[in-house]
């Protein structure tokens, strides 16, 4: 037994088409497809016997024959295999002649690969003699054939299943020689579920088979189907030059490539700081816009835009691209830097739904800026059809506030009625109309619209109301009324709203979800994803478990804080309307907090601010305290604040005034879709006051709006470990938000 | 030799179990001369079945028919050779089933991996057959396989019936909202009871009732004919999408009931009246009008009804209906099944 046939028993040679031999372990498939998964290259016994099997020379005959060198000297190396005490003729050449034609004629056929015919001539010879036998090497060749052909029309329709069940009964035919059979059973392996196997047929390969190509291409085609761990295992089988340059060192790279592609498109990925640095020096070397493009979305979609930026800017100037550019405005909404966004998306806006939906992110995101900035009219002018054409609500409303704050009064209620008019139940678009009309002291046309939005919002129903602070408006420069909606609009008249994209645009930064790459499809418009319940009732969860301290809704931030602390001579009656100026500064003070009691805010404010007037530090501080409780119960945190700057108070009185005072103001800038405030408050509050559950979750929701993905996907991941369900809720949005792209 | 002692054993076995080896079989029923004929028309060299009015691709009812005529004529070498073709070309689905369709103009020749109930069931059929009387384990495990294959992927239930999906794909009442559909004509009624000694466990009996019972219920428009394609969502009617005929898939089902030894003379002789125009022809009907579509006559389609007549009333076969001469691969392969019928069971209308 020579020593071959120790190591690898009972071993398979194949013939390639090339005369390439190789050498296959039939023991490892067959235990790989029997299911044991197991791939270890362990020699099998031959049972050791004294009869001398009887070796079937007729191909061999055959081949010498027709004086096919090739094929004799394979049929010489796998009958060696099998047979390791046979002993090959000297001379092949000068065997004694075959006289039987008939199964010349067989051999013929099955070398000219018609082995359908060889089936008929072999069938056809058994009716004629049924004493005649055909040789088993030739059926076993037909099967194998047979085999071979079967696998490979059945890879091709992807019926993976048959490949391995037809492999798994013909394993002389997976050797390297036939290395096409080898790759079709590990993709089949690979494609139905089974990457283990698959990774060991692909490592079977680069164990065994030695031809160079072959094994680069084994690794090229393993690369798309197997985990990386996997590929890691396969590369470690390189072989490695006299100079010590690897195999699959090109390969390296293109893993680099495809592992940064994979965190591309998701953004959980974590993937080894090499495959980074390693396409980073490709991208500095070979400046191909592929590689710098992926690196852009790589870090746009891991919260670096300035990196991105650089790498957009790179692949631009490499190749310039739609998908570059809108790389690169995403890179630059997120750096809050909207109007290069739209000056560098303009030109491709058009390209398909992806760009159309970044483009508009700009527009939102330099309409939203606050305070406004004036845009320039060229600018404005290339803008405003765009938002016509695509009926963006979002960005409408966004022109609704951009004219408001230059105080076109009547440009902002014609564009936020366009919003309306594309999509009607849009609460931010409404509020605005109503709010202009109240600037434009229409009377009738606030009633109306107040009728409309009856128990639908509350801000709309407050417009009006003496209290109401009017915003203050930077008086501006561009002529806002060349741009108005009517114009633009008739030319599109009568259109219905058709477009439900935009669920709740917000009114200050807007930034687009970041895409996915290579497939941008998955990029969201700019408007906001349904991102679950509305967030604000979510945030004054009254029924919620709170820890007691701070059981304190937000909605209410002043009765426990009165009922504890005020002081007690507050029970004169106050059921009576009078007025408060008449009365001393401690019977205001008294008839304040009986008001509070009665909850009649308004009218405690006004007796508090006559308590004001009290001589003494302590009346002064309690009144302005009593005062700026009561804004803060109608809601109105800006004079609540100013109130409780009237007078100092307590240190543990001001910490908890100026802890509901944010609190107020963060649900305030929350309900007005004002996000960057709400968390600016909230951060301000924290800083004061232990953060509430229903306030972080508050403060999620505005990350969330900004989409600030990971801030706020890492804000509701702390809330839920506690088992809050909003918070849980407020994951899922952000994942709905992050996969659900286009509204 | 080991191989042949154990596959003799194994045959031994079947036949014995089974006793469905009739004699006959064993002997040709088909001529020499007439599969030469039928072969160096219809098969090349490559063991494919040609459908010559069809594009010349191929499918597995072609193959299925192919082998069973081969196996009829007692013709092995040509049976391996459309085997081998078949098992390396069409045997390639998951399922163990065969792909339908074959074209030689594409690349891959296989465009669609869905199956066909009636290929696969005459593919089956023919290997048990000659799996059985040619004493081939081989032959009759594959016959098994593919008969596990259909029980599994093609028998279901409706209605406390079994019943045949002509496809794995396309045709469920969740592929379909008028589903499920079915096609009579795929009932080969002689292959079930040979299924069922392949595989015992599936119902097979109760897929020829249900077989018999859907010819009894569709009997569609004045000429009280069953459809190509029916619809089973309600009660049964021609299926959205496909002409409502009686049309070249329906006009096999009464050779299919005699062949399988039926002689329900109400049933064969609504079927005759039927699809009988004049002179012998075969008519194609428009089945709600019961208006003619196309007359056939084809020695192939008209040996149909003239069978049904030598079966009932023992009339003899007609001269030109005796004698095969190939026209096109369907009809062709039609008039060869119905004269093998004829020589094995009513030499007297020959």
């Amino acid at each position: 037994m020579n020593a071959r046939a120790l190591l690898f028993g009972a071993s398979a040679l194949a013939l390639t088409a090339s005369g390439i031999y190789a050498t296959g372990k039939i023991g490892d498939w067959s235990s790989l497809l029997a299911g044991n998964g197991v791939f270890a290259a362990q020699a099998q016994t031959v049972a050791p016997t004294n009869e001398k099997p009887k070796v079937d020379e007729t191909a061999l005959r055959y081949f010498a024959r027709q004086g096919d060198q090739k094929r004799l000297d394979a049929e010489i190396a796998r009958l060696r295999a099998l047979y390791p005490d046979w002993i090959p003729p000297e001379d092949p050449l000068a065997l004694p002649q075959q006289s039987d034609q008939s199964l010349d004629a067989m051999w013929k056929l099955y070398s000219e690969g018609k082995f359908a015919e060889v089936r008929k001539a072999i069938a056809e010879r058994q009716t004629a003699d049924a004493t005649w036998q055909p040789p088993a090497d030739l059926l076993d060749r037909l099967a194998v054939a047979e085999a071979r052909e079967q696998i490979i029309n059945a890879s091709t329709i992807k019926q993976y299943d048959t490949v391995v069940r037809v492999a798994s009964t013909n394993p002389s035919l997976l050797t390297c020689g036939d290395i096409d059979v080898l790759w079709r059973v590990a993709e089949a392996f690979a494609q139905s579920d089974r990457k283990d196997r698959a990774k060991d047929a692909y490592g079977y390969i680069l164990r065994n088979c030695t031809n160079p190509e072959e094994r680069l291409a084994t690794v090229q085609k393993a690369m798309p189907l197997l985990p990386r761990s996997d590929l890691n295992t396969l590369f470690e089988l390189e072989r490695k030059a006299p100079d010590g340059t690897g195999e699959f060192a090109v390969l390296r790279d293109d893993l680099a490539r495809q592992s940064v592609a994979a965190a591309d498109a998701d953004s959980e990925l974590v993937i080894p700081q090499s495959d980074i640095d390693t396409v980073t020096r490709l991208a500095r070397e070979e400046k191909l816009a592929s590689d710098a493009l992926a690196l852009g979305w790589y870090y746009v979609r891991r919260d670096e835009p300035q990196q991105a930026e650089e790498w957009f800017r790179a692949a631009q100037a490499a190749e310039d691209s739609a998908t570059a550019a809108q790389g690169l405005a995403l890179a630059l909404i997120d750096q809050n830097r909207p109007s290069e966004a739209e000056a560098v998306l303009y030109k491709w806006r058009d390209t398909n739904d992806d760009t159309k939906a970044v483009y508009m992110a700009a527009v939102s995101n330099l309409l939203a800026v606050v305070p406004p900035v004036p845009i320039r009219s060229e600018v404005l002018s290339r803008m405003v059809p765009e938002i016509v054409k695509s009926k963006d609500a979002a960005a409408a409303q966004q022109l609704g506030w951009y004219a408001d704050g230059f105080n076109q009064f009547e440009t902002a209620s014609q564009w936020f009625a366009t919003a309306l008019s594309w999509k009607s139940d849009d609460e931010p678009s409404a509020y605005g109309l109503t709010l202009m009309r109240w600037k434009l002291d229409n009377q009738i046309g606030v009633a109306e619209m107040q009728q409309q939005w009856a128990g639908q919002s509350q801000r709309i129903a407050r417009v009006g109301q003496p209290d109401l602070q009017r915003p203050e408006g930077q008086r501006g420069t561009v002529p806002m009324a060349t741009y108005g909606p009517d114009q633009i609009v008739a030319a599109t008249p009568g259109q219905p709203y058709t477009q439900p994209a935009y669920t709740q645009p917000a009114q200050t930064q807007v930034a687009p979800m970041q895409p996915a790459q290579p497939a941008p499809r998955e990029i969201v418009r700019q408007g906001q994803p349904a991102a679950g319940p509305a967030p604000v009732a979510q945030a004054q969860p009254h029924g919620q478990v709170i820890a007691p301290a701070q059981r304190v809704a937000a909605s209410q931030p002043v009765q426990r804080v009165a009922a504890s602390q005020a002081p007690a001579q507050r029970n004169a009656g106050c059921s009576t309307t009078i007025d408060p100026s008449v009365l001393s500064a401690q019977s205001a003070l008294n008839r304040g907090w009986c008001l509070m009691e009665l909850n009649r805010p308004l009218e405690a404010a006004d007796s508090f601010q006559v308590a004001l007037r009290s001589l003494t530090g302590q009346a002064r501080e309690d009144a302005a305290y009593g005062q700026s409780l009561a804004y803060l119960r109608l809601g109105l945190s800006d004079k609540a604040a100013v109130a409780a700057a009237k007078a100092p108070q307590q240190k543990a009185r001001s910490v908890e005034l100026n802890t509901a005072l944010l609190t107020a103001q963060a649900t305030g800038a929350f309900e007005q879709g004002r996000w960057t405030e709400t968390i600016m408050a909230l951060d301000q509050r924290a800083k004061i006051a232990p953060e509430r559950m229903d306030l972080m979750v508050l403060r999620g929701y505005a990350f969330l709006k900004l989409r600030r993905f990971n801030d706020a996907e890492r804000i509701f991941r702390a809330a839920a470990g506690t088992g809050n369900r909003d918070a849980q809720r407020g994951l899922a949005a952000v994942k709905d938000a992050r996969e659900g792209g286009v509204n | 030799m080991r191989k042949t002692v154990l596959a003799c054993m194994v045959a031994g076995l079947v036949s014995m179990s089974l006793g469905w080896v009739t004699h006959s079989e064993a002997q040709a029923s088909i001529s020499s001369a007439d599969w030469t004929a039928y072969k160096e028309k219809f098969l090349d060299g490559s063991g494919r079945i040609v459908d010559d009015a069809n594009g010349n691709i191929s499918h597995s009812e072609g193959q299925g028919y192919g082998m069973l005529l081969a196996f009829l004529a007692n013709n092995r070498g040509d049976f391996d050779r459309i085997w081998s073709f078949t098992r390396t070309e069409l045997m390639l689905r998951d399922d163990g089933l065969a792909v339908w369709k074959w074209s030689p103009d594409t690349d891959p020749h296989i465009t669609d991996p869905n199956n066909a109930s009636d290929g696969d069931l005459l593919i089956a059929y023919a290997l048990g057959m000659a799996g059985n009387n040619w004493n081939r384990p081989d032959l009759y495990q594959s016959a098994t396989a593919i008969a596990q294959g259909i029980s599994k992927t093609g028998l279901f239930q409706n209605q406390s019936r079994t019943l045949l999906m002509p496809g794995a794909a396309g045709f469920s009442a969740e592929d379909r909202t008028d589903g499920p559909v079915v096609n009579p004509s795929y009932w080969v009624f002689e292959a079930i009871p040979i299924m069922a000694t392949l595989d015992p466990k599936a119902n097979w009996s109760g897929l020829t009732a249900s077989g018999l019972k859907l010819l009894e219920v569709a009997q569609i428009g004045p000429r009280k004919l069953p459809p190509d394609w029916l619809s089973l969502s309600s009660a049964p009617k021609p299926a959205n999408g496909f002409p409502p005929e009686f049309s070249y898939n329906a006009v096999r089902i009464p050779l299919y009931l005699l062949r399988a030894g039926n002689t329900d003379r109400k049933l064969l002789e609504t079927l005759r009246t039927g699809m009988s125009g004049p002179d012998g022809s075969v008519e194609l009907v428009d089945l709600p009008s019961g208006t003619p579509v196309q007359t056939l006559t084809d020695p192939g389609y008209r040996i149909i009804p003239a069978m049904i007549s030598c079966v009932l009333d023992k009339t003899q076969l007609a001269d030109d209906l005796k004698t095969f001469k190939p026209t096109s691969y369907y009809p062709s392969t039609l008039q060869l099944l119905a004269l093998s019928f004829a020589q094995r069971s009513h030499p007297e209308c020959l």
